[in-house]
């Protein structure tokens, strides 16, 4: 019995091994043309839903943190905490955060339209995610600008049925 | 915090404010969620039922409206800073995808110095 379960965990770290190593490696190829582990558009919704959102301006990585567990072992219930350095003030302001869940099947999950009485970006929830996937929370300031940060969670139980 | 009933709301700031203070506000509203991909244990599906937009008042002062959709979680939560510039109240109102409102309000007063 002992000698059963040491043989299952040992396969289950052989298999933790393998799949971080090739998340590695997929992040090392996309990163040589996406720029620094952008995650690519995954589909046509998500991609139809970014040029709606934000036409042609440039999504840039950057002023966002976007905090998340690497691993939900429950899809249900992901807490998401999002977070930017960028000014409230009356004159140039954080008015919007998206939230894109690639793989869910309404991917664009959540909008928070802000204002500079808000005082900071600093807002958290709870989703759902249907399997491992990327997560988008991009920022559009009052002067047009748009900006991104990007988690990878690991989904083990589908919470979208 | 137990909330049972569909449309209970708390929300919660800290005790002791003063002018000028970031608070942090958090807030939770009993609700199913239902993204409408399930079905009872008898097979009948059940129909999407969820919160779809929120508004958060202060005075009389819109400072924040988010869109929702059944990917947030069952009993939504959310938090948010907020400038207490006033002493008014911080009004939020939940209301869902088949038509009905909930609020919730909380009144926003300086400890005095």
């Amino acid at each position: 019995m002992t000698e059963r379960r040491a043989f299952f965990r040992s396969c289950a770290l052989a298999l933790t091994g393998l799949l971080t190593s090739r998340t590695e490696r997929l992040l090392a190829v996309t990163g040589l043309d996406a720029g620094p582990e952008d995650p690519e558009v995954p589909n046509q919704e998500v991609a139809r839903i970014l040029k709606q959102l934000f036409g042609d301006r440039p999504i840039r990585r950057g002023h966002v943190q976007l905090d998340m567990p690497i691993v939900a072992e429950d899809g249900r219930v992901v807490p998401v905490i999002i977070e930017s350095d960028l000014p409230m003030t009356d004159d140039r302001y954080v008015k919007g955060i998206h939230l894109i869940v690639d793989h869910n099947p309404d991917p664009h999950l959540a909008a928070f339209h802000l204002t500079p009485a808000i005082g900071s970006v600093s807002v958290s929830t709870r989703i759902k995610m249907k399997r491992t996937t990327w997560v988008r929370a991009i920022l559009e300031t009052s002067n047009g600008e748009v900006w991104a940060g990007y988690a990878r969670v690991l989904v083990t139980l589908n919470g979208c049925g | 915090m137990m909330i049972n009933d569909i449309g209970e709301a708390r929300i919660r700031v800290p005790d002791q404010i003063r002018r000028g203070d970031l608070i942090t506000v958090n807030a939770i509203v009993s609700h199913p969620m239902d993204t409408g991909f399930f079905r009872t244990a008898e097979g009948d599906p059940i129909p999407a039922y969820f919160i779809k937009d929120v508004v958060v008042t202060y005075g009389n002062q819109e400072v924040a409206r988010f869109e929702w959709t059944s990917g947030i979680s069952r009993d939504p939560v959310v938090s948010f800073t907020l400038k207490a510039d006033k002493e008014a109240p911080l009004t939020m109102v939940w209301s869902d995808n088949k038509g009905a409102s909930f609020k919730q309000s909380v009144n926003i007063s300086f400890i005095s110095a």
